[in-house]
């Protein structure tokens, strides 16, 4: 083998801490390495070219680079030895930016490691074989977990691109946060009149299959062939017969349900269509409250339903579907705020959450839009508004800003001066952040023409005086102590990933953060990508965004889906788990241990052996660790090179 | 021996269903039984069970799978069946199993040592049991030796002297002790420090002389002929007479055993040089029983906790889900 070594600069990254040339000298001597040099950008595009004239020239059989993470470069490293005629698997890259250089001052000792990083490469290639992927058909079809303004924005997106779409919505209805906002900044637009067209033209779109009220129960196969078990859970309703009347919400007699939609502001009835736009406005029971499901006696709504559509027997149906692409659109929700005792941890009823007040000023709310506040139905006149509650806060793990919030606490001060009039806003903000387009200039408007007194500083407590509650707090500006008498406290609290956001993510193998926000596959330069192929990210999912930033990121993943799925075939990885049949014993520990059910048992000759299913097998390598007499071996990644890695890093 | 002959009647009722019977016989000197294999009802006759029933006779069972075999079983024994039925290296419905209340075996080699004063071990002439005394002719003179001083190690901390499951038991069960094992064999062990662990093992293992006897008398190591130790693809032990490579094969064994080892000792009792092989594998042990609350061969339906995937384990909270 003739093994040729590059050793990038990076500029300065590198070669500010690391003796280059002298990793180049070190690697010469290495075993079956003909050529070693050091190089300024090893991606660029004279970098790249001087490896494609190198193999050439030098007339190398495998590449060394060493460089960054393979993360993002392998790829572009791959393709160029290609371009040389070898196998765009006769190359490995020694990462010595992010392990080496970027971690260590100590220049001779970061040379050393250098050097070692990359004696294991040259190791590790010289077992190297060529690999040929292969082509598979791939499925024209794209999942959107999530109907919120996100995963509808990608779900028409993917539509109108020609693509069959398949909307996984957990609640009854799409329409997600946005459908219980009442306006929208920095317009004031009324959130329903721009969301409520788009969540009519994904029902009408002949492309899109809408699925609500259903969840994600697992999902198997891979980029372009996934399976996707659909739980649909049973509304006790059949959907097909459902007009959407609402008599039967009109005629149950338990009318004390949890109204999920109006955030708990009011109560609703046990069947219910959780708000007039609904899609599919279609009625569905909540059984934990239902007479007829719990004990048996009403049984209302079967009578009056004009088609009859009610069915109390209904139960869970699993429906599979096969989609190329995934698209995550599953959003947010709000953090528990109750942590907080300083606001009374949930106990006084006139502290509210911003959603629930976004309710009150809404006129498809409990109150049609009049605000009222819970405890007695007055008119509050002295509001306070508290920003922060719950993001930037370290002391309750908190320590992200959750973006928006500066946002919509200026929007609801001044929606609240247009309610009531002789109304006085107070907000307590720690800093206004307000970036967007038009953003800055709204916060001002709400303090300067609506008159929300800005102050800037925490509460320490609220506490109960008489019919109204006494907010203490600082104005760090003016140097001092204030007291409000607040007849409405309305807490902007922070956002977090959506309950049950992580255990989504391992169903589709995605990487999320400690908070539950996926991950997506670059901070940078892939934003609505994952490291799985074929799943993207739309949305809040990835991380809290707005309203335009969401329905962006929806037309971004759409368009990588569309992209992804505009060819017939996809090439698969080649390093996949295979068998050597001479060794199986059969004792099964493989296929118990396989993630992704890619290995089953066979017969051979009479013997139990196991057969990797290779379209399936995602290369973990859990099997190849697990099999005691390493029958299974990882292409690419074989106990021998792994070994031949490990003996080079001992033997320095 | 009432027991004995219970277990006898036993045998040979189960033989005609079964290929054969696998218990334990006479050995080659008196002082060792031998595994023991009945194919017609007069083999039944040199049966034996007690303290000389030393060997796991599980360690054969996968060798028939596909056959029905019956199999007699010590407690101890009987955990090594019931992890091969949950690993499916056996099949439940191909064995018949049959069991006895154990009360402890002997350790050949702890006599040996007592007596060794007194002559060669292939002077022993002839050894009884009785009242918890092992009574050992030697050269021609008879020794008494208390039997709880020279029975196996193992038996000490048994918590398991029936089968955890049989077909046929004969007798009654005998009621556990109550002790727990509290791995007090890995005290000292544990006390030392990384290097002086570390030379411990290589100057154990400086003794080994690569025969494999610990692995082939494992009852779990059914990879056999295909063992990695004799691979070169994969290439992980060299051929070296090296004691670190000879210490990767132990280290490679106990393993492949994690959480699937049942503390029979057989590893340890056939070693010739006397290497003490088990604690590596109680080690591990003691951790998959700490990390999982595991303990191998006790129930049929459980599975190694490091032979399956689970998203999320039980008893290691990695998200406050």
């Amino acid at each position: 083998m003739r093994i040729g070594v590059f050793i990038c600069h990076c500029g300065s990254n590198i070669a500010g801490t690391v003796d280059v040339a002298q990793v180049a000298a070190n690697a010469a001597k290495m075993p079956d390495v003909a050529f070693a040099v050091d190089t300024m950008y090893a991606c660029s595009e004279p970098g790249q070219q001087a490896i494609e004239e190198a193999v050439k020239q030098h007339k190398l059989t495998g590449v060394v680079v060493a460089s960054c993470s393979p993360r993002m470069h392998e790829p572009t490293f791959r393709r160029a030895v290609e371009r040389a005629g070898l196998n765009r698997y006769m190359i490995e890259m020694a990462n010595i930016r992010e392990q080496v250089s970027w971690i260590g001052k100590d220049k001779e000792a970061n040379t050393r490691k250098a050097t070692d990083l990359v004696h294991m490469a040259v190791e590790k290639l010289r077992l190297n074989r060529v690999l040929i992927p292969k082509q598979i058909p791939v499925t024209r079809k794209v999942l959107v977990v999530g109907g919120g303004v996100a995963g509808i924005q990608a779900a028409l997106d993917c539509a109108e691109g020609g693509m069959e779409v398949v909307m996984v919505e957990r609640e009854p209805s799409i329409g997600g946060k946005m459908s219980k906002l009442d306006k929208t900044f920095p317009t004031i637009d009324c959130s329903s009149c721009v969301l409520g067209p788009k969540m009519v033209d994904v029902a009408q779109n002949d492309h899109i299959d809408l699925f609500t009220y259903s969840e994600v129960e697992s999902i198997t196969g891979y980029v372009g062939n996934f399976e996707v078990t659909i739980r649909k859970k049973a509304p006790y309703v059949d959907w097909e017969k459902c007009t959407g009347c609402g008599i039967c919400t009109e005629k149950c007699p338990n009318k004390k349900s949890f109204d999920r939609h109006n955030e708990g502001m009011g109560t609703t009835t046990s069947i219910n269509i959780p708000f007039p736009q609904a899609i599919p406005k279609k009625a569905t029971i909540n059984a934990a409250t239902c007479r007829k499901l719990v004990d048996g006696k009403c049984g209302v709504c079967a009578k009056v339903c004009p088609s009859g559509a009610i069915n109390y027997e209904q139960e869970d149906e699993l429906v599979t579907v096969k989609v190329g692409a995934v698209v995550a659109a599953t959003g947010y929700d709000f953090m528990d705020w109750t942590v907080y005792r300083e606001y009374g941890a949930g106990r006084y009823k006139d502290v509210i959450t911003s959603l629930q007040y976004e309710r009150l000023l809404s006129a498809s709310g409990p109150t049609e839009g009049h605000i009222k506040r819970p405890s007695d139905g007055k008119e509050p006149k002295n509001i306070v508004f508290i920003q922060c509650v719950g993001s930037r806060d370290v002391s309750i793990g908190r320590p992200y800003c959750s973006g928006f919030c500066c946002m919509y606490t200026a929007k609801q001060a001044i929606l609240t001066k247009d309610h009531i009039p002789d109304s006085q806003s107070y907000v307590f903000y720690m800093d206004i952040r307000s970036p967007g387009k038009a953003y800055d200039e709204f916060t001002r408007r709400a303090q300067e023409e609506y008159g929300a007194q800005y102050l800037r500083g925490r509460v320490s407590t609220i506490v109960p005086l008489g019919d109204k509650l006494l907010v203490r707090g600082a104005d760090t500006l003016a140097g001092q102590q204030v007291e409000i008498e607040a007849d409405l406290v309305v807490l902007a609290v922070g956002g977090e990933a959506a309950h049950g956001a992580p255990q989504l993510a391992e169903k589709l193998r995605i990487s999320y953060d400690s908070y539950g926000f996926f991950m997506e596959g670059h901070v940078k330069l892939k934003p609505v990508e994952t490291n799985t192929a074929g799943v993207f990210l739309a949305g809040a999912c990835q991380g809290l965004k707005d309203i335009p930033a969401s329905v962006a990121q929806g037309s971004a993943a759409a368009a990588k889906a569309l992209g992804l799925l505009s060819k017939d075939t996809l090439e698969s990885d080649p390093q996949t788990a295979s068998v050597d049949l001479k060794r199986c014993v059969g004792c099964g520990k493989c296929w118990n241990v396989c993630p992704f059910g890619a290995i089953r048992e066979m017969d051979m000759r009479g013997q139990i052996k196991a057969e990797v299913l290779e379209a399936v097998c995602q290369g973990c390598g859990l099997c190849n660790a697990t099999c005691p007499q390493g029958a299974i071996q990882l292409s690419h990644f074989t106990d021998n090179q792994v070994l031949a890695e490990v003996e080079a890093l001992c033997r320095c | 021996m009432a027991i004995q002959e219970q277990l006898k009647k036993m045998i040979l009722d189960v033989l005609p269903d079964v290929d054969c019977v696998i218990g334990w016989g006479p050995g080659p000197d008196p002082l060792r039984g031998s595994p023991f294999f009945m194919r017609k009802p007069e083999d039944v006759e040199s049966f034996m069970a007690g303290p000389m029933a030393v060997q796991n006779p599980a360690l054969f069972l996968p060798e028939y799978k596909g056959k029905k075999v019956g199999v007699v079983v010590k407690g101890c024994d009987s955990r090594s069946v019931v992890q091969l039925i949950s690993e499916d290296l056996i099949k439940r419905e191909e064995v018949v199993i049959i069991g006895f209340p154990c009360d402890g075996v002997l350790d050949v080699a702890k006599v040996e040592n007592a007596l060794a004063s007194h002559g060669e071990p292939g002077e022993i002439t002839a050894v009884e049991f009785s009242g918890g005394e092992v009574k050992v002719t030697l050269a021609g003179n008879t020794h008494s030796l208390k039997f709880d001083d020279v029975k196996a190690d193992k038996c000490g901390r048994c918590a398991v002297p029936n089968a955890v499951m049989s077909d046929f038991f004969a007798g009654i069960a005998r009621e556990a002790s109550g002790v727990k094992d509290d791995y007090e064999d890995l005290a000292a062990l544990e006390k030392m420090s990384l290097e002086e662990r570390f030379a411990f093992w290589e100057n154990e293992m400086s003794r080994c002389l690569r025969c494999y006897a610990c692995r082939n008398a494992c009852p779990m190591c059914v990879c056999r002929d295909h063992c990695v130790a004799s691979s070169r693809i994969p290439h992980w032990i060299s051929q070296a007479d090296s004691t670190r490579d000879k210490l990767m094969f132990q280290v490679i064994h106990a393993v492949h055993l994690a959480g699937r080892c049942t503390g029979c000792g057989e590893c340890q009792r056939v070693c010739p040089v006397g290497i003490p092989v088990l604690l590596l594998k109680r080690t591990l042990s003691k951790g998959v029983t700490e990390l999982f609350d595991y303990a191998a061969g006790m129930d049929t339906e459980s599975k190694p906790p490091l032979l399956t995937f689970q998203v999320e384990e039980a008893t290691i909270k990695e998200r406050n889900w």
